[in-house]
């Protein structure tokens, strides 16, 4: 039997599915304008605050659909979520902004040794999967994709103390590349912590389970 | 009681506290429990076997589709269903420890201890506010003008009822709103100091306003007594209960938290009757 509350629940749906693919465009384009020394610095700009406004519209929504028809259980969960998602997007997109500013505030990688770039890309291309992770299993409600995102949080996470390890041991660093490089791996670190909240709703959507996939 | 009734509650509470993974309830003292509770119209077997605890001072909602059985299970609470033709009861209902069924019960005691209101407001027509407020009290034999003002000014005022009719009281019940009456009639449950009030979806007939008024007292009266309330209205539910219970096809489907049986109930049944895909 189709209720009046789904159509409310597959808008909310198709926006947040849209947000995620967004989301992942946004970081996709910030972080390889930061690898490539590309300023990208406007239009992800632009994109992030799409972003901003699509995570309002989720927030508007979800007020309505509560005032609406009291949605309790899968329903209640998911509008929730949904909107904690949203929120999770809107700052994908700010990380976005905020790389494309230092590659051009703090010159990207100019200054950094070929090893350097080589070390982030390979963090980047973990956290883009990660991100991309949670978009797909969001869009397919799939728990099992959700809990498998652990591994590579964990992965990225060492990756970033190990980094942090070495800016410290490093002698005569370029100051420029070293602000530049821990900056970039903070944002990495950051954004793979939101795409396992990500994941985290996904389960509890699905089950009503509130798990720490991090 | 009895020390079968104790384990067998104390067993039923940690079964309970298994499905609902609530941890509320580890501080409640069981006020009343039915075990194994059958009720039959004829040959109509309304109840199959109910196995429920209330805790005591909390507010309990039995919800569920018409027909499933959730007024029976509350009037057979206090023996009100047995005085149905042609009904039936089996099982056991433990109030303090004692089976309220137990030949040596007197099933007007119980009525006493266990109040009940019912869903269409029923004052006494020929009496005034006063007399309705204290009716059960007079039945039992009180005369006191003393005692009956001050019970009359205390359970009125429990019903949140005392402010809007304190200056009329020697004025017909039935001159009364609906809300107004259905308040006068749980002053009328509370003046025989009951330990359990049921309350038979008692806001079914009642505008918003009165509904709130209604919802407001049972949220008051949950310091002093063990409410239960069979109630259609979900979001009713949510609202005044601590606890839960599901009944489908004279059965208990799911008990637990208000919180976790709205918020992420464990029967798929459960979590379809309160999303509305049937009911």
């Amino acid at each position: 039997m189709s209720r009046i509350i789904d159509r409310g629940l597959e808008d909310q749906s198709v926006l947040i599915v849209r947000m995620g693919e967004l989301t992942y465009d946004t970081l996709a384009l910030s972080i390889h304008g930061y690898l490539e020394g590309k300023s990208v610095q406007e239009q992800v700009r632009e994109l992030s605050d799409i972003l901003l406004s699509m995570a309002d519209k989720v927030e508007d929504e979800t007020f309505q659909l509560i005032a609406r028809f009291q949605p309790v259980a899968t329903d209640l969960r998911t509008i929730k979520s949904y909107m904690k998602i949203g929120n999770d997007f809107a700052r994908y997109g700010r990380y976005a902004l905020d790389i494309s500013f230092i590659n051009d505030q703090v010159s990207g990688l100019k200054q950094c040794e070929p090893w350097t770039r080589d070390y982030i890309s390979e963090m980047s291309e973990k956290v883009l999967s990660m991100v991309k992770t949670s978009v797909n299993a969001l869009k397919k409600q799939d728990i099992l994709l959700a809990k498998a995102i652990s591994q590579t949080e964990r992965e990225v996470d060492k990756m970033y103390f190990d980094y942090l390890q070495k800016l410290i041991t490093a002698e005569n660093a370029n100051s420029k590349c070293v602000i530049s490089s821990a900056l970039m791996t903070r944002y990495l670190e950051r954004i793979a912590d939101h795409a396992v909240y990500v994941c985290e709703s996904i389960v509890y959507i699905v089950t009503g389970e509130k798990v720490a996939l991090g | 009681m009895t020390k079968n009734s104790i384990s067998w509650m104390q067993n039923h509470v940690r079964r309970q506290l298994k499905i609902s993974q609530n941890k509320n309830l580890d501080s409640s003292t069981v006020k009343l429990a039915t075990k194994d509770l059958k009720a039959k119209f004829g040959k109509a077997q309304v109840l199959k076997g109910i196995n429920i605890t209330f805790p005591e001072n909390r507010v309990t909602a039995i919800m569920g589709p018409s027909g499933c059985g959730k007024t029976t299970l509350i009037r057979c609470l206090n023996r009100i269903h047995e005085l149905t033709p042609n009904a039936k009861v089996e099982g056991e209902v433990i109030l303090d420890g004692v089976n309220i069924y137990s030949p040596q019960v007197d099933p007007v005691a119980i009525r006493r201890r266990i109040g009940m209101v019912f869903q269409k407001a029923n004052p006494f027509p020929t009496m005034s506010i006063f007399d309705n407020a204290v009716a059960g009290l007079k039945l039992a034999g009180v005369r006191n003008k003393e005692t009956l003002d001050r019970v009359a000014e205390r359970s009125l005022r429990m019903a949140f009822l005392w402010d809007e009719v304190k200056n009329d009281l020697k004025k017909s019940g039935l001159n009364l709103s609906g809300g107004q009456q259905q308040r006068l009639c749980i002053a009328r449950a509370l003046a025989v100091e009951p330990e359990v009030i049921l309350m038979d979806e008692p806001c079914s007939a009642l505008d918003p306003l009165a509904t709130a008024k209604i919802e407001e007292s049972i949220a008051a009266l949950k310091k002093d007594f063990t409410v239960v309330i069979v109630t259609h209205n979900l979001q009713q539910a949510a609202r005044v209960s601590d606890f839960t219970a599901f009944m489908y096809l004279g059965q208990l489907i799911e008990f637990g938290a208000t919180k976790d049986i709205f918020e992420a109930p464990k029967n798929p049944l459960t979590e379809k009757y309160i999303t509305g895909e049937f009911g």
